[in-house]
């Protein structure tokens, strides 16, 4: 299809005539800025095959104010070798005309034509749509839509379906997709879309559900029926048979016997009673008797009484004082032995007293005697100490002066040795009988002696020898001698003695007294340690004791030693005893007169009533009295035995009857009666209800309604199956087409990939697009880039979409399909190098399709290869 | 010489089901013609009584119109009536029958045997020993006491009994309300009128199953027929007469289509039947799309014909040949589809690939004859 002329008239701001001529078969490059009318002369094609040339929604083609206007386009094309004119007026003027060749066609058949060419729709009503647009709106790219393909592909869809058919040969039907239709539109009178019953089937679904419920009530009421009827047969049996049997009769009569019986026993009890308000009558006569009788009994019991208790009395009165003589012989007895414990303690402390004296006595004598002894060695102490102090005083001496003595003269001893020495020594033996005289000594016998002085010594008979000791110390010797001698002298006068022998004696003695009477006066002191004279008062004070001791002995009686007399202490024990059970007898005796005299009151007493007693006793009243109620006694007695008798009797037979049964079983017979009436009442009660029920029941007829009522459902379910089986039936065919369908859509897929490829290499040469089933460009992938075709740039996006409305021209070319391409402004996002990519493209697309392209950026498609038609200079040049 | 007329098994109030509701109406209706049948029958031949031997009634809860209806059918025959109540119309202590009673709807020369026990007809010298049903089901031989009965000399013995004769009826009929097959002897009944099997069935010379007067079912076992009884006398052989009654026959076939001559055969079979038939057809094997519509004509024709036709196809398979294909037109992808149901059918049994098929088949002929014209 070559589109070669244009011509457009009261058309937007195209008021006057506009022609776009000499269109080139191949590429045509339309431009003109903005508001120069390049999109009104899109407008006007599109109008031309679209809009319905009566449409009233066509306003915006009339042009501004011109209400008279009538929008006139005119095309004139070439197509399968045929020249063709559409004439197409709006509004005012509304009309179509086409010419194709020699053939004319006007108004609806004109367009009619047009769409069968092309392949695209009317609209109902109203302006014409995306979804109207069918091929066209695929080839004739809007401004600004020329990425948005798949919407495009997709109101396409069955317009390309048939247009490609002739490509894929046998497999296409003859008439499949009007058999599709046929099956999908009968498939839809039963089935939803989804395939949920719809219609008639689904009114007999639920038809049928209704009958199974109406059903099902139907039967449960049968069932009740049949229920209720066997009740009736059931309980009309028993009626029946209750009736004829009568039980609740058997139940009166027995019921009847029993109050009988139960009224004769209450009879008796009656009786009973009665009589056991007799007998006790006669029990309170005889009691009241009794007591008269033993009251009346009662004195003689008590006379005996009484007697007995004076015979007790006595006897204990008698008792008693039988009882006296021992008692009283035990209290001597206890006197006795009081009186002979008490002796015998007196005794026994007299012996003890003359015990203690005679040991007083002895003593006395011994301390006595030692003051004695004492007394006389005191005073031979004394006497001692005496001589010791004369013999002191007879031989004081000087103790220091003796020792002076005593040195001076072991140095005249010394002296005289030495002198002695120096002396000459006159030795002499001398015959018995004669004798010498030295220096007027006189010698006899043996002896020596030495001579310092001169001497003379007279030898009787002889004459007288004068010696004189010669050496030259004896003077100094003789002088110290006699220095010596004369301080010993003088000592010695100063001593009182006459020699140092005598001073040392004298001395000695001294000492020697001295010791004496500190001795003596030791043993003087030891025995006198207060004095001789308080010794001697003591000891005649002794003397005065022993005297008066001896004195009491002597005065102390002396036990007779024949006597056993006891000791003190076990005397004193006896005593106590004794006197113990002196007491004990004397209270026993005291208690036993007192006793005795009580039970002589108390036999007085008793002597006293039984006397009384006695007497009345014994009076003719009483004994009246006491026959008259023996009489009565006996009598009442009689009576008892006599009810006793007859009580337990009809006792006996009272217990025998059961009353408490026989009240059980009136009970029972009772209930049995209401309960047998009422069981029968109920029957007959329910009976007339179940009657009246059925009968009500019964003349609605149910089971012949169920009948009826399954024959119903029955029909429709077989109607309802029938259009089950027929709605699976077209649902299953109806599948079954589509899906062959499809599978035919799909055979359309390869070439159109084809021609996809040829274009895309030229613009990714590395790149491939992928023809779903539906023939939409799916997935893209460059390298190792994949994605969907509507994840890339919106340039991307805008050209992908160009070349696949190529792909889809080629396709529809090569099925011998009229194809047009008209781009309004597109690729105004491509950047330069893509757009150089694109230019070659299109310049090879256009050696196949006519392709119009309206622009306002001439200078982008410069190097297109083509004149450029400008609409400016067009719209001048038309004027 | 007494003569009499044994029916029973009346079913009525019965409805039935599997048919089109004018279809049900008139076999319903032609269950009434039959009792008025039986009156004029047995006026015809002059019988002394109609003994009815129980199931005079389908159900307990029959509708006041049916019941009187149906006593109403009886008029025709003014002589004595008795009824047996059966297992279908036992006689409970609520029944049809005391509906019936209660609606005053039964006529004074119809005797309803609801208790155990001998009716005297007086004039006509017969003694009738009836064994109604009292519950719905009964274990027991109820005409055990038969035996017992006492009838006045002279009189027939004449038993009146619905169940099932022990040991003589298929193995499949209900075996409750038992009778012993040598009742009639051991009673010694002059004859024993039987109810409950419908078809109509002599036991031995003097015991019988009258079977229904109209048939209602289609299982071949002669129905539709009534008795007519003579005896003699006392001890003498009956001599039974068995008279059609039925006004519809019930036929069934069931058909293997194989080779064209099978849907011929069926077919002539169809066109022999009389308009009175009441056809259940059941077809299976297979049939080509010519066969199939041939078939549906000759149905279509059927129908118009009888007084019902019912045909069950569903295991009739289509078996498209080459030339129905053809003859289809249908290529392309269409034709694939037919292919692929065919397989489907065959392969599976799938009924539902046969309605489709058989759709399919049914569009495509049409768009031929409109393309025809």
């Amino acid at each position: 299809m070559k589109l070669q002329r244009m011509r457009i008239e009261q058309l937007r701001q195209f008021r006057k005539p506009f022609v776009l001529d000499n269109l080139q078969p191949g590429l045509n490059l339309i431009h003109g800025p903005n508001e120069s009318g390049k999109s009104t002369l899109v407008r006007a094609i599109r109008a031309a095959f679209f809009e319905r040339y009566r449409s009233t929604a066509v306003d915006d083609l009339r042009p501004w104010g011109d209400s008279a206007a009538a929008p006139t386009i005119e095309l004139d094309f070439e197509h399968d070798n045929r020249a063709w004119r559409l004439t197409k007026s709006f509004l005012q003027r509304k009309r179509c005309d086409l010419v194709v060749g020699t053939d004319t066609y006007s108004e609806d058949d004109a367009e009619e034509k047009l769409a069968e060419l092309l392949g695209y729709q009317y609209p109902k009503r109203g302006a014409s749509k995306a979804e109207h647009w069918g091929i066209p709106g695929l080839l004739w790219v809007e401004q600004g839509t020329g990425q948005d393909i798949e919407q495009a592909i997709e109101h396409a869809g069955d317009h390309l379906k048939s247009a490609l058919n002739s490509m894929v040969g046998e497999v296409a039907s003859s008439g499949g997709d009007d058999l599709i239709e046929t099956v999908r539109s009968q498939r839809d009178t039963l089935l939803t879309g989804t395939g949920k019953p719809r219609g008639d089937y689904q009114k007999l679904e639920k038809d049928r559900a209704q009958y199974e419920l109406e059903i099902e009530e139907l039967k449960e009421r049968v069932h009740k029926y049949q229920e209720q009827v066997d009740r009736l047969g059931k309980l009309a049996q028993e009626y029946d048979q209750a009736e004829a049997e009568r039980p609740w009769e058997d139940a009166q009569r027995q019921l009847e016997e029993a109050r009988a019986r139960y009224q004769q026993v209450e009879r008796l009890e009656q009786q009973q009673n009665q009589e056991k308000a007799t007998l006790s009558q006669l029990q309170q006569n005889h009691r009241l008797l009794q007591q008269n009788k033993e009251h009346l009994e009662g004195l003689s019991r008590q006379l005996e009484g009484r007697k007995a208790e004076l015979d007790r009395a006595e006897r204990d009165l008698a008792t008693a004082e039988a009882q006296t003589p021992t008692i009283a012989g035990r209290l001597q007895e206890a006197r006795t032995a009081y009186e002979q414990a008490e002796k015998q303690r007196k005794l026994a402390g007299l012996l003890q007293t003359r015990q203690r004296l005679e040991q007083d006595v002895r003593r006395l004598e011994q301390q006595k005697q030692v003051l004695t002894q004492n007394l006389a060695k005191a005073k031979e102490y004394h006497q001692q100490l005496e001589q010791a102090r004369q013999q002191a005083r007879e031989n004081r001496i000087d103790a220091e002066l003796v020792k002076k003595l005593r040195a001076t003269g072991n140095q005249l001893n010394e002296e005289t040795i030495r002198s002695r020495t120096i002396a000459t020594r006159l030795s002499w033996q001398l015959d018995a009988g004669a004798s010498l005289t030295l220096n007027d000594e006189s010698l006899t016998g043996q002896g020596e002696q030495q001579l310092l002085e001169e001497s003379t010594l007279v030898i009787p008979g002889v004459g007288t020898l004068g010696i004189t000791p010669g050496g030259e110390e004896l003077a100094s010797t003789r002088r110290k001698l006699k220095a010596l001698e004369e301080d010993l002298e003088e000592e010695l006068k100063t001593l009182g003695v006459k020699s140092l022998q005598q001073a040392e004696d004298r001395l000695s003695a001294f000492e020697s007294a001295g010791r004496a009477v500190k001795h003596a006066d030791e043993l003087f002191k030891s025995l006198a340690p207060a004095g001789l004279e308080q010794l001697a008062s003591d000891h005649k004070e002794a003397d005065g004791e022993l005297e008066k001791a001896k004195k009491q002995l002597e005065a102390t009686p002396k036990p007779d030693p024949k006597e056993n007399v006891p000791a003190l202490e076990e005397a004193e024990a006896a005593f106590t005893r004794a006197g113990t059970a002196l007491d004990k007898a004397e209270s026993d005796e005291r208690a036993h007169q007192s006793s005795l005299a009580a039970l002589k009151q108390a036999r007085d007493n008793a002597k006293t009533e039984w006397q009384r007693l006695a007497d009345e006793e014994k009076s003719p009243e009483r004994q009246q009295q006491l026959r008259q109620i023996t009489t009565d006694l006996a009598h009442i007695e009689k009576q008892q035995a006599e009810l006793q008798a007859s009580l337990e009797r009809r006792e006996r037979e009272i217990r025998e009857a059961r009353p408490e049964f026989l009240r059980q079983d009136i009970e029972r017979y009772q209930n049995a009666v209401n309960q047998l009436r009422q069981t029968q009442e109920n029957r007959g009660r329910e009976l007339r209800d179940i009657k009246v029920r059925l009968e009500a029941w019964g003349a609605e007829g149910l089971e012949e309604q169920l009948n009826e009522k399954e024959a119903e459902y029955d029909q429709c379910n077989r109607r309802y199956q029938e259009l089950h089986r027929r709605a699976q039936a077209l649902d299953l065919l109806l599948n079954l087409l589509t899906e062959k369908r499809q599978a035919l859509t799909r055979r359309l897929q390869a070439p159109l990939q084809k021609h996809l490829n040829h274009y895309l290499s030229v613009l990714f040469p590395e790149a491939s697009l992928e023809v779903d089933e539906q023939l939409r460009p799916g997935t893209f992938s460059r390298g190792s880039e994949l994605g969907q075709i509507t994840e890339l740039s919106f340039g991307a996006r805008e050209q992908m979409g160009l070349i696949s409305r190529l792909a889809y021209a080629d396709l529809l070319r090569e099925a011998g399909r009229p194809t047009l391409v008209i781009l309004d402004d597109t690729l105004v996002h491509s950047d330069s190098d893509r757009l150089e990519d694109m230019k070659r493209i299109l310049f090879d697309a256009a050696s196949r399709h006519q392709i119009l392209l309206f622009t306002c950026h001439p200078e982008k498609w410069q190097d297109l290869g083509v004149a450029p038609v400008d609409i400016q200079a067009s719209k001048e040049q038309g004027v | 010489m007494p003569k009499f007329l044994h029916t029973a098994d009346w079913q009525m109030g019965r409805a039935f089901t599997r048919f089109e509701t004018e279809d049900g109406a008139a076999l319903v209706e032609a269950r009434f013609e039959a009792i008025e049948t039986l009156a004029r029958l047995a006026n015809e031949h002059h019988c002394d009584a109609v003994l009815v031997a129980g199931d005079v009634f389908d159900a307990q809860t029959v509708s006041d119109r049916t019941i009187r209806r149906v006593f109403n059918a009886t008029k025709g025959f003014t002589g004595p009536w008795i009824m047996l109540p059966g297992n279908h119309d036992a006689a409970l202590a609520e029944s049809v029958w005391t509906r019936a009673q209660r609606l005053g709807a039964v006529p004074e020369n119809v005797h309803l045997a609801l208790q155990p026990g001998v009716i005297d007809l007086e004039p006509q010298g017969l003694s009738i020993l009836c064994a109604p049903l009292t519950q719905r089901h009964t274990y027991g031989d109820l005409t055990e006491p038969f035996g017992g009965y006492e009838t006045p000399e002279g009189f027939l013995r004449i038993g009146l009994a619905h169940g099932s004769v022990q040991g003589l009826l298929p193995d499949e009929i209900d075996s409750t309300n038992p009778i012993a097959p040598e009742r009639a002897k051991a009673s010694s009944l002059d004859y024993l009128a039987l109810g409950d099997w419908h078809g109509t069935k002599q036991i031995d010379e003097r015991t019988w199953y009258s079977g229904t007067p109209e048939p209602e079912r289609f299982r071949n076992n002669e129905a539709g027929n009534a008795l007519i009884v003579d005896v003699s006398g006392p001890g003498a052989t009956p001599t039974v007469t068995q008279l059609p009654t039925g006004r519809y026959q019930w036929h069934q076939f069931r058909e293997t289509l194989a080779v064209h001559s099978d849907l011929e055969q069926l077919l002539e079979r169809l066109n022999a039947l009389p308009e009175s038939a009441v056809v259940d057809l059941r077809l299976d094997g297979s049939v080509t799309l010519a066969g199939e519509e041939t078939l549906l004509k000759a149905l279509s024709v059927a129908e118009a014909r009888f007084r019902s036709l019912r045909c069950e196809r569903s295991g009739l398979q289509l078996a498209p040949t080459d030339e129905d294909i053809a003859a289809l037109k249908a290529d392309g992808y269409v034709g694939e589809v037919v292919e692929s149901l065919r397989e489907r059918q065959e392969g599976a049994q799938d009924d539902v690939a046969r309605d489709a098929l058989a759709i399919l088949a049914g569009l495509l002929r049409e768009r031929e004859q409109e393309v025809g014209q």
